[in-house]
């Protein structure tokens, strides 16, 4: 089975070269998916009213109990971000970009173009996979309200919504985001550690990294359904990155800026504290981190 | 995985940041609810109707009078740009983008789908000075220069046109550009109506600059009000902007930060008009910084590399960042753009340079051509009292000027497209509304 897997991992590949290998002629046209503007501004016209909405209830909500007191500017952390691992993470970027130009963003145009009911079936049940791994890292987290409606979520689904295929649990309003181990280490106040780009994935920490790794290993010593280690076990994870290429829209090297590599760290770095701040369970006064780079 | 779905949420703030980095303003003067137009740009329920779908192609087109690739540029080798075509022989409109930005930004898109809907193909194209441009279709490496970047843009433009498949029937050509690009489009026109190579029917520019230099003066005048001339007062900035947004989501019971909900809180942690302003300088500067990094690596220049030791792709790039952030318009112009184009071209002078890069070096044209149109607001950021004054009197009744929206800040809202739409066909009223 482990040879099939690598077998099939390769034709894989070679197919997208082939269909990639255009890209390398003088001009070549790629079709993108339509646009969809007037859709695209009513969602954004009933997104404003919500946020209006919320605001204006906000003034009558109950403050959450034990934040404690507001992060101050000065506990912000550096601008500066502890990447001791660069040049090998500059060459794992530089690679992932070049591999999602062959590989992954061909496979994703010719995902796009199956039916969208399809699709939205496999990005479903996905989904609804991954609430395995929500609902023990929300236990985990010592977050019992979201780990019952992340459990809620993949009852229903699994059941009224045929194996996860359909997502009946949101239509009936229960919705809650994943979460994973690297939260939960979060939560427990470890720091991210170093930036790491993962080779395929994209940028991550060291905290992050081996987060994705506890979960995915989870999913393989869980097993559920023998989807895993079973036959269909190969096909697996490949599908689920082809899934969530199509629906990320991300280009690397789009703004054609020499400083991308930097943008992305900063950025992704601050996202990262940022999520970390919110979700831990002491705030300490004061902020051991604000001189040194972030995320050591 | 979950990292692929993080990324898409960077993209945003990235997109977000870029699409400010391009609206090129501001003057410090500017009043509160100009700046506030200008960042969250025209409310969703006042843009124009727009149709339901517009079909897109990526174009990546390798332009033969490139100059030799750096290898830091290594993935900038080929022009890209946006096209979508209609399904019928139909006009085409060409657009071109605002300062630093690619070739399908949000407003990009949001002229795209008006033109579109109201027949026409559309071909998108980046600013020339966007870091892509300047490594694939530029002949010189050195953005800034009105006219050699206008003439980089009508040669890329016209093998593009060229190489569009057979079955794409193009019955006029027109041209439009919003901010810079305005002016670009404009040049464009009037280069073409010597050359005659893609036959431009109209022109029409949006929110276009009068002098290229004086407005990105203002632009370091309103960096140095609002943040300051130095690393403490950038500093300063992201402290204060990371805080809030940190604080919002303490608030929040929210704990992962989603593609809709993070630019939103974005924009919610800019309060005062300190951080409005701020905020647009900061990402202006940086589309400044890939122009001077870029320019000064074409031009070997040396100021933050060294020829001798070209940079490579490995290479951290932190400390040029951190140099570069604190480095005005004018220190580019003095130690990159001058040096080049003196020694490039004979008889300039550094006036000369700066008289060049006026709208004026078509003004005779504008003046008399029927077929040049321009709107803008009365609040822009990037023009003072007599340039919008100039535009008045140059363009005479060929201008529309709205009372409010600072800096592209009613982009797409429905007056601008209706009219943009008439200019663009040669029905627009006039002035007279």
């Amino acid at each position: 089975m482990r040879a099939g897997r690598g077998a099939s991992l390769v034709s894989v590949v070679c197919v997208a070269l082939l269909a990639g290998g255009c890209a390398s002629r003088d001009f070549y046209i790629r079709s993108l998916p339509a646009e969809t503007p007037a859709a695209d501004n009513a969602a954004d016209i009933q997104q404003r009213q919500a946020m209006l909405a919320e605001a204006a209830a906000g003034a009558s909500a109950t403050p959450q109990a034990d934040i404690g007191p507001p992060l101050t500017p000065e506990e912000a952390p550096s601008r500066y971000t502890y990447d001791p691992w660069e040049r090998m993470n500059r060459f794992t970027y530089r690679f992932n970009a070049r591999f999602d130009e062959a590989v992954f963003l061909p496979v994703a145009d010719k995902y796009r173009r199956l039916p969208s009911p399809v699709r939205t079936g496999i990005h479903n049940f996905f989904a609804n996979l991954g609430e395995v791994v929500s609902v023990l890292n929300y236990t985990a987290q010592l977050r019992p309200a979201p780990g019952v409606r992340s459990l809620g979520r993949f009852v229903i689904n699994s059941t009224l919504g045929i194996g996860g295929l359909l997502d009946v649990a949101a239509k009936m309003g229960l919705s809650q985001p994943h979460t994973g181990f690297s939260a939960t280490l979060a939560r427990w106040g470890m720091q991210p550690g170093p930036y790491f780009v993962m080779p395929l994935l994209g940028p991550s920490t060291l905290r992050g990294g081996f987060g994705f790794l506890a979960d995915f290993g989870t999913d393989y010593a869980i097993n559920l359904l023998d989807l895993y280690r079973g036959t269909a076990g190969w096909a697996l994870t490949p599908l689920d990155a082809v899934d969530i290429r199509a629906n990320t829209n991300f280009r690397y090297y789009s703004t054609g800026s020499p400083f991308e590599y930097d943008t992305v760290r900063f950025l992704y770095v601050r996202k990262t504290l940022i999520e970390d701040d919110a979700l831990r369970m002491w705030h300490r006064s004061g902020n051991r981190h604000a001189q040194t780079p972030a995320g050591q | 995985m979950k990292v692929m779905r993080s990324l898409g949420a960077l993209v945003l703030l990235t997109q977000l940041l870029a699409a400010h980095a391009s609206d090129d303003p501001a003057t410090g003067l500017a009043d509160s609810a100009a700046l506030r137009a200008t960042v969250f740009g025209t409310p969703p329920e006042d843009v124009a109707p727009l149709p339901a779908l517009v079909p897109l192609d990526e174009i990546d087109i390798a332009l033969p009078w490139a100059r030799p690739l750096p290898a830091v540029l290594w993935f900038d080798r080929r022009l890209r740009v946006w096209f979508s075509a209609q399904g019928k022989p139909a006009p085409l409109a060409i657009v071109i983008s605002g300062t630093g930005s690619d070739g399908n930004t949000e407003k990009l898109s949001l002229l795209r789908a008006a033109l579109y809907g109201a027949g026409y193909h559309v071909l998108t194209l980046p600013s020339p000075t966007n870091p892509g441009f300047i490594a694939a279709a530029s002949s010189t490496g050195v953005a800034g220069d009105l006219m050699q970047d206008s003439r980089d843009l009508y040669a890329a433009a016209q093998q593009i046109v060229t190489h569009l498949p057979k079955k794409i029937r193009i019955t006029e050509v027109d041209v439009l550009g919003y901010s810079l690009g305005g002016a670009h489009a404009a040049v464009l026109k009037s280069i073409d109506a010597v050359e005659q190579r893609l036959k431009i029917r109209r022109a029409v520019m949006i929110n276009p600059p009068v002098s290229l230099f004086t407005s990105m003066q203002r632009l370091d005048e309103l960096f140095a009000l609002s943040i300051g001339t130095d690393e403490q007062g950038i500093d300063a900035f992201y402290r204060r902007l990371y805080a809030r947004l940190a604080n919002f989501y303490r608030l929040s019971d929210q704990v992962r930060i989603e593609d809709t909900n993070l630019l939103a809180a974005v924009a919610a942690t800019l309060r005062t008009d300190t951080d409005f302003s701020a905020a647009i300088a900061l990402t202006f500067r940086i589309a400044l910084m890939n122009v001077f990094y870029t320019g000064d690596l074409y031009a070997g220049t040396g100021v933050v590399t060294d020829p001798r030791h070209p940079p490579r792709p490995g290479d951290p790039t932190a400390e040029v960042v951190q140099r570069l952030l604190s480095k005005p318009f004018s220190e580019y112009f003095d130690q990159v753009f001058a040096p080049y184009y003196l020694a490039h071209r004979s008889g300039a002078t550094r006036a000369s340079l700066v008289a060049e890069s006026r709208l004026d070096i078509i003004g005779d044209a504008l003046r008399t051509e029927p077929d040049y149109y321009a709107q803008t607001n009365a609040d822009d950021l990037i023009l003072d009292r007599t340039e919008l004054d100039w535009l008045r009197t140059t363009l005479a009744g060929r201008i529309a000027v709205y009372d409010h929206g600072g800096h592209l800040g009613n982009l797409g809202e429905r007056q601008q497209i209706a009219d943009m739409l008439d200019m663009l066909a040669g029905r627009w009223a006039g002035a007279a509304r």
